[in-house]
């Protein structure tokens, strides 16, 4: 373990040493921060004048609406229980844009349904959720606390509002957070992408400079490796902690000057006017939980490089020559592509079965793991994101043990094209 | 020191090593001789455990050699490599680390070799700013910083110009001298004879030789002696008759010459100096033993003789 550690720190200090770790490091995240500001900056923002009909049964809302500044929405009530299907096409309800559905739970469970005829703008979902949910938190401090509406909010569980179409509310369309959970998984696949191809050009450089010879007569070719996979991979944390800083002080910064928070009461009457606030601000600033995000990142990155990783350094070690590894570097690159795409199909279709295989497949784990966890795992579901890390774990050392193998028995093969029945004679050697 | 008993390893079909036993002893220089191809490589990975023979068992001081064993052990592999964009002492860091050593042991290590081989000056250069041969000098206090009780080296003189190769030899005869055991696998016939106590010769994957250098030498003699002289050619041939036979000669001035002779029939050296003494004025006389590449040659070819 010792001697691995050694080879990981050679091999940190070599990355970190070289100019393209450099560059990498300062160039990533400014093409990162360039993109979410251009995202930001292109961002819909259209005015809207709605008419919104609050469905109030048991009279919660006494017919009152929390006075805003937005002049734009316009709200009825109704003391009926109305259908979706009725407000979709019934007559009466035509000339409402949406229909707010206050039922009795809202109290208990903070739950409310909102059906849009038109997807409304980012600005009109902001104003619609930040009126009812005021007006809801004067019911609630008044009815069931003697605190101060101001008091109640500091301590209040926020509304979960639902915005959902009223002529199709079962339709799933892909949820922007899902698709940050996507960028958040390509990272991890680019960098494992990035960092394996280390890997395979620092295995492949040993052999053809010879020093593996040496290596291996002081050190386990296991070691080796393990120490090789280390060393890279503690130099792509390193490159992630400063994407991270940069990244971060990045939107700080943004959020500061140009793109300032919109949920800020303060702010509010600044933001609904303002063109810099849309669903991406939003997005970005308010609805991503980058603490637990960032933290799950870490580590299904780091077991998905180390089962990623260990394929790469297989491949370094088994192959004759550079130009040899690249043909079996092809059906790895197509591996990685396709746990790219299962992300993009679990965005799309959360539901199906696939997309539970996907989630727990190892080598698609790491992606469909993030889009999922931006999404959110539905209440008591949480539990799943851990077997999966289970089972990419248990699936990491299984792939280094079988990589053991290969690289023990190929590393000093020079010169050789690689047969596939010669991998599967290595594999069963001890 | 090293006892290697029976090792069998085959690659495919082909034996690469065929029951090869050895035994090293400690504070020697063993030469392992061979043609291309004959199994000295293998030999030597098989003894840094790089690879598994597949019968057979190398020990190392009486135990059956296991990895905690290595860091005892030097290595120059034939195939020389270092980092390309390390410096001389960050390597000098790295094997001495891999091997157990201290950072104080490396500093004090690296600072005694890079003063004996007088290249203090190269201490903070890449190698890729070293010339090939310089290369191999930090390649060689790699192998030798941590002072291992077994050195092995396989082809070490390679590469190296001739005063650079006397230096390598003299570190080894003093290595020798400090009690380390030292295993040479070369081509270079001449450095076996000057510093290899005993050799083994390896060829098609057996071993068909081994043993003291001076007694293979012994061994091998077939009555050849040369005397060196003063006179003329004609007076010393018109001196041998039949009972001695001119094999070479070699003109050293205008009447002095060295003249290699053949004993025929049951003449001996006595009879030699008794018939040309008075007819040439004689210098010096000795036995020709055969040299180790002349050994190495007729045992090759013998061996192919026998395999046809």
């Amino acid at each position: 373990m010792k001697n691995s550690w050694i080879i990981a720190m050679r091999e940190l200090r070599e990355r970190i040493g070289s100019r393209s770790f450099v560059v990498m490091a300062l160039v990533g995240p400014l093409l990162v921060l360039s993109l979410t500001y251009l995202l930001f900056a292109m961002g819909e923002n259209k005015q809207q004048s709605w008419k919104v009909l609050i469905s109030d049964p048991r009279g919660i809302m006494e017919n009152k609406i929390m006075p805003g500044v937005d002049k734009s929405i316009n709200y009825s009530f109704a003391s009926d229980y109305i259908e979706i299907a009725d407000f979709a096409s019934g007559k009466n309800y035509q000339d409402f844009d949406a229909l707010v559905e206050v039922n009795e739970k809202i109290i208990t469970n903070k739950v409310s349904f909102v059906f849009y005829r038109e997807k409304p703008s980012l600005n009109m979902t902001i104003n619609i959720r930040y009126q009812i949910e005021r007006r809801l938190e004067e019911i609630l401090a008044a009815k069931f606390t003697k605190l101060s509406a101001n008091d109640f909010r500091k301590i209040k569980q926020p509304l979960q509002m639902s915005f959902k179409n009223a002529y199709d509310p079962t339709e799933q369309s892909s949820d922007l957070a899902g698709w940050v959970g996507l960028f958040f998984g390509t990272v991890i696949f680019v960098f494992i992408f990035l960092f394996g191809m280390t890997i395979l050009r620092s295995v492949s450089r040993e052999k053809s400079n010879r020093i593996v010879e040496i290596l291996v007569a002081t050190v386990h070719p296991r070691a080796l490796m393990l120490g090789k996979i280390v060393g890279v991979g503690l130099s792509a944390f390193i490159q992630f902690f400063v994407w991270a800083v940069i990244i971060s002080v990045g939107l700080y910064f943004m959020r500061e000057t140009v793109f300032v928070n919109g949920y800020d009461p303060a702010n509010l009457a600044q933001s609904t006017t303002s063109v810099a606030y849309n669903e991406f601000v939003e997005l970005i600033f308010e609805r991503i939980q980058f603490s637990s995000m960032v933290g799950y990142f870490l580590l299904f990155f780091a077991v998905g490089y180390l089962f990623y990783g260990a394929f790469f350094a297989a491949l370094g070690a088994v192959t004759g020559s550079e130009s040899d590894g690249q043909q079996f570097l092809l059906p790895l690159i197509a591996l990685l592509l396709f746990a790219l795409y299962s992300g993009y199909y679990v965005l799309n279709n959360p539901e199906t079965q696939l997309a539970q295989v996907y989630h727990y497949l190892p080598f698609t784990a790491p992606v469909v793991v993030m889009v999922k966890l931006a999404v959110g795992y539905p209440e008591g579901e949480g539990y799943q994101l851990f077997i999966s890390l289970l089972i990419l774990l248990v699936s990491a050392f299984a792939v280094l043990s079988l990589a053991g193998k290969l690289y023990k028995n190929g590393i000093l093969q020079f010169g050789h094209s690689v047969r596939l029945k010669q991998i599967f004679q290595w594999l069963k050697k001890n | 020191m090293l006892e290697i008993q029976q090792i069998t390893k085959r690659y495919q079909r082909k034996a690469a090593l065929d029951d090869v036993s050895l035994s090293l002893r400690t504070g020697e220089i063993f030469g392992l001789l061979g043609p291309n191809g004959a199994g000295k490589t293998t030999l030597i990975r098989v003894i840094n455990r790089i690879i598994e023979p597949d019968q057979g068992t190398v020990r190392f001081k009486g135990d059956l050699l296991k990895q905690k064993h290595l860091i005892h052990i030097g290595y120059l592999p034939e195939e020389r490599g270092l980092y390309k964009n390390m410096t001389v002492e960050a390597h000098a860091f790295f094997f001495g680390a891999l091997r157990g050593m201290t950072k104080t042991d490396i500093k004090q290590a690296l600072d005694y070799w890079l003063n004996r081989f007088e290249i203090q000056s190269w201490r903070k250069k890449r190698i890729d700013e070293l010339s090939k041969g310089m290369a191999q000098k930090v390649q060689f206090i790699c192998a030798v910083l941590h002072e291992p009780e077994l050195l092995i080296l396989d082809e070490p003189f390679s590469g190296f110009d001739p005063v650079n190769v006397e230096l390598i030899k003299q570190e080894l005869v003093e290595m020798k001298a400090k009690g380390k055991t030292i295993l040479i696998s070369t081509h270079n016939m001449r450095s076996v004879e000057e510093i290899c106590d005993r050799v083994a010769l390896i060829h098609q994957s057996k071993k068909i030789m081994e043993g003291r250098v001076s007694e293979l030498q012994e061994s091998a003699r077939v009555g050849e002696y040369a005397v060196k002289f003063r006179g003329t050619m004609i007076g010393f041939v018109n001196a041998l008759w039949t009972g001695f036979e001119l094999i070479d000669k070699e003109i050293l001035g205008d009447d002095r010459f060295i003249a290699r002779v053949k004993m025929r029939g049951d003449n001996q050296f006595e009879d030699l100096l008794k018939v040309l003494i008075g007819a040439v004025k004689i210098e010096a006389a000795w036995e020709v033993l055969p040299s180790m590449q002349e050994l190495f040659i007729n045992a090759v070819s013998v061996k192919e003789d026998i395999g046809k």
